[in-house]
């Protein structure tokens, strides 16, 4: 996949594991593991961005005697899942037509 | 290989990176193998898991920026006494003579890259455009009734775009090629700050 298009899914992919409830590091992997392959050192980066971007928060919290960093959505990053979901359908339409004329060709 | 010596391995490759970026590098990487073994991994599988240390180190640096890397090594480690200051200042003609050499080597090789494939694209251009001017005389040419001139022109004009075609792949490649090396010579430089003092 266009390396450009795959950054941006994933954003969207990380925004929508922590969407309903707060998430960690270790848990989006595992989540997103039957839809995306995930590593370690792309989330990080992924979060950064996010973080970077307004679009999640982090807190420290303490499980099991050690710290663990959760990530909460904020009100830009629930506004960016609803965009991709408008450029979704959009995108949705442009498949269609390039379907249609391959059916043609056929 | 066990948590610490990953996390160590990690740590001695990024040294030379703002001391923050690689704290917080290390935690995420531990929090990662703790919650690893939590569900059920051996230490063992929940490091292997991860990568290699060489691996994380490699993608780390490409994603830091040189200027970030940059402005760490310049900095001082602790605040400096006055003979080094002194030191500095009488000594500045001589490294900053040496620093400023240095920059535009570097600049050298970006622009010597970046030159070849504008040559590439120049000769290209011109023979397009000669080609097209070629074409046009020819026709006209033609058009007057000097027909041997204008069978001439016309022929010229087939060598010229012919010739045009060859050179647009060879700009192409040499431009790919270019954006290559480019990438290539930034993890040169990269790993001329990183990672090579080994953190006592």
């Amino acid at each position: 996949m266009d390396a450009q298009l795959k950054r941006g899914l994933l954003d969207i992919c990380v925004l929508a594991a922590i969407k309903d409830e707060d998430s960690y590091g270790y848990r989006i992997i595992k989540d997103l593991k039957p839809y995306v392959e995930l590593s370690e050192s792309t989330l990080y980066t992924i979060l950064k961005r996010l973080e970077g971007g307004g679009m999640l928060t982090v807190r420290s919290a303490e499980h099991d005697g050690r710290l663990r960093k959760y990530y909460h959505i904020t009100q830009a990053g629930v506004l960016r899942i609803e965009e991709f979901k408008e450029d979704w359908k959009e995108i949705e339409s442009i498949y269609q037509f390039v379907m249609r004329e391959e059916k043609q060709h056929e | 290989m066990n948590k610490r010596e990953f996390l160590q391995s990690v740590e001695n490759g990024l040294s030379g990176l703002p001391r923050e970026d690689i704290e917080q590098r290390l935690s995420f990487y531990g929090e990662m193998i703790d919650d690893r073994i939590e569900d059920g991994f051996s230490e063992e599988e929940a490091v292997a898991g991860i990568g290699t240390p060489a691996e994380i180190v490699a993608q780390i640096i490409e994603e830091t920026p040189l200027p970030r890397i940059i402005r760490e090594r310049v900095r001082p480690k602790r605040k400096l006494g006055a003979l080094e200051i002194i030191l500095l200042v009488l000594g500045s003609p001589v490294w900053i003579a040496i620093a400023a050499s240095l920059f535009a080597v570097v600049v050298l090789l970006y622009a010597v890259l970046w030159a070849l494939t504008i040559v590439l694209w120049a000769v290209f251009i011109s023979l397009i455009a000669g080609g097209i001017g070629a074409l046009a005389l020819g026709i006209l040419a033609l058009c007057r009734g000097e027909i041997p001139q204008g069978l001439a022109l016309l022929g010229c004009a087939l060598v010229l775009c012919g010739l045009s075609i060859f050179l647009f792949f060879a700009a192409k490649g040499a431009t790919k090629g270019a954006a290559i090396l480019v990438k290539k010579l930034a993890r040169g430089i990269k790993s001329l700050f990183v990672g090579k003092e080994r953190s006592a």
